[in-house]
């Protein structure tokens, strides 16, 4: 029968073609020169997100056009749970002698990877186990976000300030706060509405949430969420917001007055020339933590690069003044330049988490006098006195 | 919390609502005609994407719209094709379509995201006001359409009994690829609304999930437009309120009450054995003549 | 309008099923042919690539093995339900159900560590079955369509883990993100050897493909099943119980399924986290497994390790080939179709009328 024929030869052609995969060698070339290094990124989510993958990704572009020794690869939306065979793959059949992992979930698998190719250098981002072969490193906005409480108070005429935050972790609380401290700087009565969509990425939910908080009488705001859905829903009913991670004031250029940037480059470049250099092994990172702030260069506030304040709230932020006591009276405009500058010295001459500081419970979080040490700026759970809403995992409230 | 500020709450959830009722509507005009269309999270997707895409190259939203639903109905046409002419089981159609629907919406999509549709603000809150009123408009002549006219009374017969249907000089097939294709056209609209007025951006999973609901609305309304209008809004006013309840109720399972809502319908209808709001009978058979 | 008669065959040979497959198959990869050619790909290179990366290692065969399980176990459970005619979509939900149990087992239980992982697995089990129960005792008793009960339970169980791993089994030594605490190392399932594949699973999937055949062809409660699967009416007209059948196979199906589950969280994850990143879409690709197994127990077999590669060399397309792993997703739907429309040329005698 034809079929039968037909059906012998097509299996037949399978099978041949099974067998040449296995036999052969890939056709892909080897590019030695003196001496390269490959660097694999492993992503959470697509670099189409506009956030937090997307802003990795634009460093690793940065880095291969920079270091012409350097070819990356990356793995985009790797769920968690199978990083460890995507870091199997870029091992073994990529030849990858570093690896990125860019997301807090992929803290045990990259450490179980570490241990597994103790030769090979590893990378964290956002969290807090190391190795011999692993680093850890993170860029933090709690002084940019200050910066834009700054703002945020000056500009609110309803003295209420949406803030839509994703996870209810130490690293958004610690944002959330430092919005607050901003805030309560420029406007003591003013209060922060809260809320928390659990989820990194949801634009529905976050423009749902900032039309809940608009409901509340919320009239400016600030969000940590993987895309432009509040600053579209906040400008669609006229109110300003502060653009996050990428520059986000193409998206209402006369309602985003100001954000936080991230610049992931800052500590790539770093790592791999070192790396590269000899100066990081895979021995020696058990204490390499990079973290990383405005001196650094590695986060920038504004609405995009270079414009710290929108033009167009210029006006409105020289009008309010602020009596500081070592600053005395000051315009909110040139208070934030002068704290921005403050914060970029190399000495970080002022921090927002400088005590005296009372959460809303009326307890003494920092004493006066003293910063938060790295460790209690990674723990934090509570919530600053202004702070209005739900804040899961508040100690001292259960 | 005063009255005035959940009622300003409520209005600004109808938002999206408006989208998800659109898809519903089209997927209520399939089911009614027999064929289930569980690849609508696909079409809505790929529509979502069209749209974006042509409105950005063009600038006018309203072929963007068009686009989008147009292309919509002619990926459904896939899923039309396999579960009516070669009928095929329609679940697995139905998912092959979601899988084409959301994977070509992203992949195409790669490269625009981030890019913002160059519109004024103050524009788009116009359309999406009069949206909502078109939407409402749509829905009763859907109705009137469905309930009210031969054509409607073809439709429901070749859903209740395609035999019959058959035997008293009614096309099946071409009613069922008639309502397989509208139903596609509205999910594509639905998503394009999304794009385009709703949050006009594009990026990965952008509509994501709005399938399935549109899936559990066609049930929890009973089939019916009009009750699909009220649907809607609750279920949209259901994921506003589960952040504005979010100290006093875990958001997630205030996030899954529609689906649970459309299993408590369900059993309803079951329990009660309610003739007149029970699912199509022919809802997921294939028809052959003679079978 | 044209009209294409299209008749049953009574008789279709294994044959004419594996040629229309090949067929349908080869049409998609020529497909994804041109994608991948669109991307600039070479494209003797890409399927070197996607074989080896399928099959062209040891670490390549056991990661398709290892994506291959899940889906056998589901695969297995849902060839069953479809053989009565039960159209059980549910197994996301049950999978879910199962890794509940699982961690409840693990963390939360007191059950004493040697016993903790057949503890999970019983547990898993009985959640699976659970879970299933629902939409099985629905449609028994008042005719409520199994596919959308089936399909709102997913959901409604992505929503529970999502409210455990958020508030009441949030780890304390997770610095507030959203997961519960890692599992104690006693209930970490043990792998073959340097791979990632747990003998365990992968031994009760096999195992559960021959029960359940021998169930559904040498039994008479497997002869009541396919009865009722294919008529029944015929089947209450000898006096079968239509809820007994069903309420078996979905007991099986739904903690094979809770079984599968309970092999990802103890496998894999070691903890609970983000409901998606658990099941990964294979209840649902369990669904179009069983399908194309054409409800065989054993043949459940080849079509798991066929996905089994496909999502394996879909992960050389991402790593290697710099394709985005949409494409992976819109070809394997396209491939899917085309399986569809062969079942059609394969199942039945097309002639145009005229």
């Amino acid at each position: 029968m034809k079929n039968k024929t037909l059906f012998l030869v097509m299996a037949l052609l399978c099978a041949i073609l099974m067998v040449a995969s296995v036999a052969t060698k890939t056709v892909e070339a080897e590019e030695k020169t003196l001496k390269a290094l490959k660097a694999g990124f492993i992503y959470v989510g697509p670099p189409g997100d506009y956030g937090w993958t997307h802003a990795h990704d634009e460093a690793r572009k940065i880095c291969e056009t920079f270091f012409p020794w350097l070819k990356t690869i990356y793995v985009e939306s790797v769920p968690e749970g199978q990083a460890g065979s995507v870091i199997d793959r870029l091992i073994k059949e990529e030849g990858c002698q570093v690896i990125f992992t860019t997301s807090f979930g992929f803290m045990d698998e990259t450490l179980e990877a570490a241990k597994k190719y103790p030769e090979k250098i590893f990378a964290h981002c956002s969290g807090f186990e190391r190795a011999p072969n692993m680093a850890t490193f993170m860029a933090d906005f709690y002084q940019v976000y200050y910066l834009n409480g700054l703002i945020a108070g000056a500009l609110t005429k309803t003295g209420k300030i949406g803030y839509i935050g994703a996870y209810p972790i130490p690293e958004v609380k610690r944002h959330k706060n430092a919005f607050d401290i901003g805030v309560r700087e420029v406007n003591p009565t003013a209060e922060v509405h809260v809320r928390w969509i659990n989820a990194w990425f949801d634009p529905d939910a976050a423009a749902a949430a900032t039309e809940s908080l608009i409901a509340e009488g919320c009239d400016v705001f600030a969000f940590t969420e993987d895309s432009p859905a509040v600053v579209q829903t906040a400008a669609k009913y006229g109110f300003p917001s502060f653009g996050h991670y990428s520059p986000m004031y193409k998206f209402a250029p006369d309602y985003v007055v100001s954000g936080q940037i991230v610049h992931w480059e800052v500590f790539y470049l770093d790592f791999l020339a070192k790396v590269y250099a000899g100066l990081y092994t895979n021995q020696n990172l058990e204490n390499v933590d990079y973290w990383l702030l405005l001196r650094e260069g590695a986060v920038e506030v504004g609405a995009e690069p270079g414009m710290v304040i929108n033009p167009i709230y210029e006006e409105a932020l020289k009008a309010v003044t602020v009596d500081d006591s070592l600053l005395g009276k000051i315009s909110v405009y040139d208070l934030c330049l002068k704290r921005l500058k403050q914060m970029s010295d190399p000495s970080m001459v002022f921090d927002p988490f400088e005590g005296p500081i009372y959460d809303r419970n009326s307890l003494l979080v920092v004493p006066e006098g003293t910063r938060l040490s790295v460790s209690e700026l990674t723990a934090i759970e509570w919530a600053v006195e202004g702070i209005v809403g739900p804040w899961p995992g508040e100690p001292g409230v259960e | 919390m005063n009255w005035q500020s959940w009622l300003i709450g409520i209005f600004r959830s109808m938002g999206y609502g408006t989208p998800l009722l659109i898809a519903t509507l089209g997927e209520i005009y399939s089911e009614r005609s027999g064929v289930l269309n569980l690849g609508v999270e696909g079409v809505i997707a790929f529509g979502a994407f069209v749209g974006f895409a042509i409105t950005f190259q063009t600038s006018n939203p309203w072929l963007g719209l068009m686009s989008a639903g147009l292309a919509g109905g002619l990926i459904s046409l896939i899923h039309a094709f396999l579960s009516i002419t070669l009928r095929a089981n329609q679940v697995i159609s139905g998912l092959a379509l979601t899988m084409i629907g959301t994977g070509l919406a992203g992949l195409f999509g790669r490269g625009w995201e981030g890019t913002p549709l160059p519109f004024l603000a103050r524009r788009i809150l116009l359309t999406q006001n009069n949206f909502i009123f078109f939407t409402l408009i749509l829905a009763l002549l859907l109705w009137f359409f469905l309930f009210k006219t031969r054509v409607g009374i073809s439709i429901r017969a070749t859903g209740e009994n395609p035999a019959a249907a058959d035997a008293s000089g009614i096309n099946v097939w071409r009613i069922r690829y008639w309502c397989v294709f509208v139903g596609g056209v509205l999910a594509g609209i639905a998503g394009g609304y999304v794009s385009i007025i709703y949050r006009p951006a594009w990026t990965e999973g952008t509509t994501g999930g709005m399938g399935w609901l549109v899936i559990a609305l066609t049930i929890f309304s009973f089939w019916n437009p009009i009750w699909a209008i009220l649907g809607a809004y609750f279920f949209s006013a259901i994921f506003h309120l589960s952040f504005r309840l979010q100290a006093w109720i875990a958001p997630e399972l205030l996030k899954s009450s529609p689906y649970i809502l459309t299993i408590i319908t369900l059993f309803f209808i079951g329990i009660l054995k309610l003739k007149i709001k029970k699912a199509p009978a022919a809802l997921t058979q294939p028809y052959e003549r003679g079978e | 309008m044209r009209m294409l008669k299209i008749e049953k065959k009574t008789y279709t040979s294994t044959k004419s099923i594996l040629f229309g497959s090949l067929v349908a198959l080869l049409m998609g990869f020529g497909i994804a042919s041109l994608i991948f050619w669109a991307y600039g790909v070479n494209l003797l290179y890409a399927y070197q690539k996607i074989l080896k990366g399928s099959f062209g290692s040891s670490f390549a065969v056991s990661e398709t093995i290892r994506r291959a399980i899940p889906l056998l176990l589901c695969g297995v459970g849902l060839s069953l339900a479809f053989r009565a005619s039960f159209w059980n979509i549910g197994a996301e939900g049950q999978i879910l159900a199962g890794a509940i149990a699982a961690t409840w087992v693990a963390l939360f239980s007191g059950i004493p560590e040697p016993l903790l992982i057949p503890a999970m697995f019983f547990f898993g089990f009985l959640a699976g079955v659970v879970w299933g129960f629902i939409p099985t005792f629905l449609k028994s008793k008042w005719q409520v369509n199994e596919i959308i009960t089936t399909l709102m339970l997913n959901f409604i169980a992505a929503s529970i883990v999502l409210y455990l791993i958020h508030g009441p089994w949030r780890g304390e030594e997770k610095r507030g993100f959203a997961y519960t605490n890692t599992f104690p190392q006693v209930a970490w399932l043990k792998m073959i050897g340097t791979t990632r594949v747990p003998w365990l699973t992968l031994i009760l999937g096999l195992v559960a493909a021959t029960l359940v055949y021998i169930l559904v062809w040498k039994t008479t409660w497997g002869y009541e099943i396919r009865v009722i699967g294919e008529n029944p009416d015929a089947g209450r007209f000898a006096g079968m119980s239509h809820f007994k059948v069903v309420l078996l196979v979905m007991f099986i199906s739904g903690g094979l399924a809770g079984i599968a589950g309970v092999g990802e969280i103890a496998g894999i994850h070691h903890l609970l986290r983000n409901p998606e990143h658990i099941s990964l879409g294979y209840g649902f690709t369990a669904i179009i497994v069983a399908w194309l197994a054409r409800s065989n127990p054993l043949a459940v077999i080849l079509t798991s390790l066929f996905f089994g590669a496909m999502f394996s060399g879909g992960d050389t397309i991402k790593v290697s080939l710099g394709i985005p792993f949409q494409a992976i997703y819109a070809i394997n739907g396209i491939i899917l179709s085309l399986l569809i429309a062969s079942i059609v040329f394969t199942d039945y005698k097309i002639s145009i009328r005229r």
